[in-house]
């Protein structure tokens, strides 16, 4: 790549007019802690900086600070409406600076609630694809187990698992116990069925070269029929995993004391909208790492397709 | 005894209510060490009397002896190459073949399954490219990689079920030429038993001791001749000789004999 298509992008200037509209005078009283903004652009450019110096494709370049570029649009938005202009009413839309300096200063109290949440999120999740895989790969194996089972299936996943939230707490000691319960049948019957349909589709030809290989019927299942399904099961997986979110920040916001969508239900509810923003922007984070770790280990484990 | 002995073997299919005689009464046996080819055109059979010899099918009567014994099943005494699938994708080649070993050998350990997978691989010129997964190999890779496993996995009989049908004509022919070099050895060891199941008569006469012809509807057995050609065989100079076209004019003519005389009856083929 050239120099010209590296470095002279539409991004920076971005980032200059980002810090020169920091300069103008505020009309919004009280601290709009404009450093902070200024803080956390100087971060992002260095990163892109970096990234442009580094990066091997052009349209990986491209796409990256395409999306800078919209973080940048937004903030200068965000800060002439609100800090500069003061457009919106200030209690509803804190100024940016505000909700980085928040972000900040409840550090400690936001890793706590990520761990609570996402604790919870992988103990079922784990928990229901690893009993629904096993599941599934021995009822798929019968073509009658696996017949009836992709019907009953079908009927007990169709149920919203939020509509268990009431029994759940009528059965279930803790929050954290019906969370758990909750985040397993919304995971279970998704990853069950996939694997189901995964399993009852592998081609006769791939289990026919095994059987002439004399597989024995535990490698035959593991070794065999589990990496030809793992396609379909990861289609399960993924539903498993998005359900799963909703369902616990929607049952955070309800009845715990603890959680991202505690914090988020906690805050609005005490008018604090900085708080809430940040909670907001939290979660979009940890829900996108997530989703990023996830798609790696899909690939890696599906790297021999292609 | 023969190595083995197929006797009276019929198969019929049942498809929505069409009874549907695959083979009948076929009937030929095969020496310990023989290379013997099945051939005919599509639909007789020869594909189903191989998958009742691999285990994975049941024939409607009749029996094939291996030894003496009445197969029952998929057995450790064959290791079986088709024409697709054979490989496991989500399987390096070298997994692939150590996979095959595995299943024979259960008490080498990882690292000399592997040891050997790698032999294998080597004898079929793929050393470079052992940690490719099939996906990324050509047809004839694919192949080479499945002949590596069934040789690795060391058992009495090969079975080969058009495994180069899907190749093109000159890798078809280097492929013929290294199965021929593997099998035929250095003269010293004992060969293996090798079933192989193909369309193409060059092929058949390179390779086999002897041809088993089929026809279609039903698949039954029209002739077993003995090809007559010393080994190891050479084909440059084999195609050359009057002896060779001779003998492959008389295949050809036995070949078509049959469809003509199908075409002669009420039912056209061409």
């Amino acid at each position: 790549m050239t120099f010209k298509k590296r470095y002279l992008r539409l991004v920076h200037l971005l980032f200059i007019v980002l810090l020169l509209i920091q300069l103008l005078p505020d009309k919004l009283s009280g601290d709009t802690y404009a450093q902070y903004v200024v803080w956390f652009a100087v971060g992002v450019e260095i990163l892109t900086l970096i990234v442009s110096s580094f990066i091997k494709k052009p349209i990986g370049l491209t796409l990256f600070v395409d999306i800078v570029s919209f973080i940048y649009g937004l903030l200068i938005a965000w800060t002439l409406a609100t800090a500069k202009f003061n457009l919106l009413k200030p209690a509803l839309f804190p100024p940016p600076g505000r909700v980085f300096w928040q972000l900040i200063g409840d550090y400690e109290k936001i890793i706590t609630n990520i761990f609570s949440s996402v604790g919870i999120i992988l103990q079922g999740y784990l928990l229901a694809a690893a009993a629904a895989i096993i599941l599934g790969l021995l009822l798929g194996s019968s073509e009658r187990l696996g017949n009836v089972a992709t019907y009953i299936s079908k009927f007990l996943g169709a149920i919203p698992p939020i509509v268990y939230i009431p029994y759940g707490i009528a059965l279930l000691p803790t929050f954290r116990s019906v969370s758990v319960f909750v985040i397993f049948l919304a995971t279970f019957w998704p990853v069950l069925a996939g694997t189901m349909s995964g399993v009852m589709n592998v081609d006769k030809k791939t289990i026919d070269s095994a059987k002439v290989l004399n597989v024995g019927k535990i490698t035959m299942l593991f070794s065999v029929i589990l990496p030809a399904s793992l396609q379909q099961i990861f289609i399960g997986c993924n539903q498993g995993l998005t359900v799963s979110f909703v369902l616990l920040t929607s049952a955070e916001m309800i009845g715990a004391q603890s959680g991202l969508g505690y914090y988020i239900k906690n805050y609005s509810d005490l008018g604090d909208y900085t708080r809430t923003l940040v909670g907001l922007i939290v979660i979009g984070i940890v829900i996108v790492v997530i989703s990023f770790v996830f798609n790696k280990i899909q690939k890696y484990l599906l790297r021999w397709k292609h | 005894m023969s190595k083995i002995e197929i006797r009276n073997l019929t198969v019929d299919y049942t498809e929505k209510k069409n009874r549907f005689t695959a083979l009948k009464d076929v009937s030929f046996s095969i020496e310990d060490g023989e290379f013997v080819s099945v051939i005919g055109s599509s639909g007789c059979g020869k594909s189903t009397l191989l998958s009742i010899l691999e285990g994975i099918n049941t024939p409607t009567a009749g029996e094939i002896l291996i030894n003496g014994e009445p197969i029952r099943g998929t057995g450790t005494d064959r290791g079986v190459v088709f024409q697709h699938y054979s490989l496991f994708p989500w399987m390096t080649a070298r997994k692939n073949v150590a996979f095959g070993i595995k299943q024979v050998n259960k008490d080498a350990s990882r690292t000399e399954r592997l040891k050997i997978a790698d032999a294998f691989l080597e004898k079929v010129g793929l050393e470079g490219f052992k940690n490719k997964y099939p996906s990324q190999l050509s047809g004839g890779m694919q192949q080479r990689v499945a002949i590596a496993r069934a040789l690795a996995m060391d058992t009495d009989i090969l079975l080969m079920d058009e495994p180069f049908g899907a190749i093109d004509a000159k890798n078809r022919t280097i492929l013929q030429e290294l199965l021929l070099e593997l099998w035929e050895g250095d003269g010293t060891g004992a060969r293996k038993t090798v079933v192989f199941v193909t369309h193409d008569i060059d092929e058949a006469i390179l390779l086999s001791d002897k041809i088993v012809m089929m026809t279609a509807n039903p698949g039954q057995v029209y002739s077993e001749i003995k090809v007559p050609f010393d080994r190891p065989r050479n084909r440059a100079e084999l195609v050359q000789t009057q002896e060779y076209n001779q003998f492959r004019n008389k295949l050809l003519a036995m070949f078509y004999s049959d469809i003509v005389s199908k075409i002669g009856g009420n039912e056209v083929v061409l």
